[in-house]
C-alpha cells in the first residue's frame, strides 16, 4: 500500500469514527438512567481516569499528625453528619437515596483500605464531578476536613459492634444528632481586612460551590445558563439587588448571606455563605459590567 | 372537516377564556402595541428591553427573556397572568420592590406581556 493510499484510509476511519460519535449522542443511544450502570469499557475509562487523577494531584499535599483520639472522635461527629447517609457505616446502611445512585457511593472502610490518607482528603476537599461526591471545601474548615480524614483511616479496622458503641458514645456526649441543614462554616464570621476586601477570582470558583450557576445566567460561567432568578450580566452597574436593595457592596453581602431577612418573600434561599465568600462572591458581581 | 372542527374548539376555548378575564387573554394582546406602552410609560428608563429604542436602564433586571424566567422579580410563579398582576400593582405583591405602581391598566399591561413574550 502506498502511503497517499495510507493517509486516505487513516482520514476516511477518522471521519468515520467522528461521525459514529455524533451519531451516538445525537440519538441519545447512550443510556444515562441511573439504573444502568456503565458499559465495562466506559466503567473502566471513568474509573482509572478518576483514580490517576486524585493520585496525581494528592501526590503533594503534607500530612498532619492523623493519629489524635480527640481529632478521630471529631472526625467521627463530622462523618455520622455529612458522610453516613451515602456511604453507610460499619453495620449501617446508606440511606434509600443514596443506594438509588449510580455510581453508588463507595464502601470507604475499602477505600481506606487502599488509599493513602492525602488522596482520601484530596476528594473530601475537592469532590468528584459527575458522581454525586461533594466538595467540602466551602462547608468544612482545613482542620475539620483533616479530622474527617483521620476518622476515615480507622474505618478499616472499626467492627459494626465499635461503630454502634461509638454512637451510643456521641450520644451521650452531644445529644441527639441534628439533621443535615445547610448553613455558613463555623467559621462565617472574619474579622480579617484582607478578606473582606474580596477576591472576584475566588468569588468566581465559589460561585459553583454555592449553587448561583443553578438559578442564574452569569457570563463567563460554563454551565450558568439557567433563567430561575435574573441574569446577573450587569450586575456592577445595576441599580438595585434583587429589586429591594440598593446596590451597594455592604447590602451585597448582606443579601447574599441570607436574603430571606431581607425581603421574606424571595425564593432565593440562604445558602450558608460565609462572610468572607460573600466578599468574594460580591468582588466578581462587581466585575460583571 | 377536521379542520373546521378544530377551529370550532378553539374559539369555543377562547371565548370562554375571554369570559372568564378578558383582560388578561394574552391570545388577542397586540404585542406591537405593548412595545410602544412599554416605551410610554418609561419602563426603559430602568430595564434594559430588547426592541425598544432607550430602554438601556440598569436599576432593575433585564427583561429580554424574562417570561422564561421561573419566578418574577424572585418572589411571583412566573405566569402570564402573574406578570399582568405584577406590571399594574408590584408593590401589593411585595411591599419591599423598588419597582412602582405606574398606573397600568389589566389590558396595557396584557399588551406588555405579550411583547415580553415575543422577546424570548
Amino acid at each position: 500500500m502506498s502511503i497517499r493510499r495510507l493517509v486516505q484510509l487513516l482520514i476516511a476511519l477518522a471521519v468515520l469514527a467522528t461521525a459514529a460519535s455524533a451519531a451516538v449522542i445525537y440519538f441519545g443511544l447512550y443510556n444515562v438512567a441511573a439504573t444502568e450502570q456503565h458499559t465495562a469499557p466506559v466503567y473502566w475509562l471513568l474509573n482509572t481516569s478518576l483514580k490517576q487523577a486524585a493520585e496525581q494531584r494528592a501526590k503533594d499535599i503534607v500530612l498532619p499528625a492523623l493519629d489524635d483520639k480527640q481529632r478521630i472522635e471529631r472526625g467521627f461527629d463530622l462523618y455520622r453528619e455529612h458522610c453516613v447517609n451515602c456511604h453507610g457505616a460499619p453495620g449501617v446502611a446508606p440511606d434509600a437515596f443514596a443506594l438509588g445512585m449510580t455510581p453508588v457511593p463507595a464502601n470507604l472502610a475499602l477505600t481506606a483500605k487502599h488509599w493513602p490518607a492525602k488522596r482520601m482528603y484530596w476528594v473530601v476537599r475537592y469532590g468528584i464531578k459527575m458522581t454525586g461526591m461533594p466538595a467540602w471545601e466551602f462547608r468544612l474548615r482545613e482542620e475539620e476536613l483533616w479530622d474527617l480524614v483521620a476518622f476515615l483511616m480507622t474505618l478499616p479496622n472499626i467492627s459494626p459492634l465499635d461503630y454502634a458503641a461509638g454512637v451510643r458514645n456521641a450520644a451521650t456526649r452531644q445529644g441527639p444528632l441534628k439533621p443535615m441543614q445547610t448553613q455558613a462554616r463555623k467559621d462565617a464570621v472574619t474579622s480579617e481586612p484582607a478578606a473582606m476586601h474580596g477576591d472576584a477570582a475566588r468569588g468566581k470558583f465559589a460561585l459553583q460551590q454555592y449553587a448561583c450557576v443553578t438559578c442564574h445566567e452569569i457570563p463567563g460561567v460554563v454551565g450558568a445558563i439557567h433563567a430561575v432568578g435574573p441574569p446577573l450580566e450587569g450586575m456592577a452597574t445595576r441599580g438595585f439587588i434583587g429589586g429591594v436593595l440598593p446596590n451597594t457592596r455592604q447590602n451585597m453581602v448582606r443579601w447574599l448571606r441570607d436574603p430571606q431577612a431581607v425581603d421574606a418573600r424571595t425564593a432565593m434561599p440562604n445558602l450558608g455563605v460565609t462572610e468572607r465568600d460573600a466578599h468574594d462572591l460580591a468582588a466578581f458581581l462587581e466585575t460583571l459590567k | 372537516m377536521k379542520a373546521s372542527l378544530f377551529a370550532g374548539l378553539v374559539i369555543a376555548c377562547a371565548t370562554l377564556a375571554a369570559c372568564d378575564r378578558p383582560a388578561q387573554d394574552i391570545a388577542k394582546a397586540d404585542a406591537e402595541r405593548g412595545r410602544l406602552l412599554l416605551w410610554q410609560f418609561g419602563c426603559g428608563s430602568c430595564h434594559r428591553i430588547g426592541g425598544v429604542v432607550g430602554a438601556v436602564g440598569e436599576v432593575g433586571p433585564p427583561l429580554d427573556g424574562v417570561t422564561a424566567r421561573v419566578y418574577i422579580a424572585g418572589v411571583l410563579a412566573n405566569t402570564p397572568e402573574n406578570l399582568i398582576r405584577w406590571i399594574q400593582s408590584p408593590q401589593q405583591i411585595d411591599p419591599l420592590t423598588a419597582m412602582p405602581d405606574m398606573g397600568v391598566s389589566a389590558e396595557q399591561a396584557r399588551d406588555m406581556v405579550a411583547f415580553l413574550q415575543s422577546r424570548r
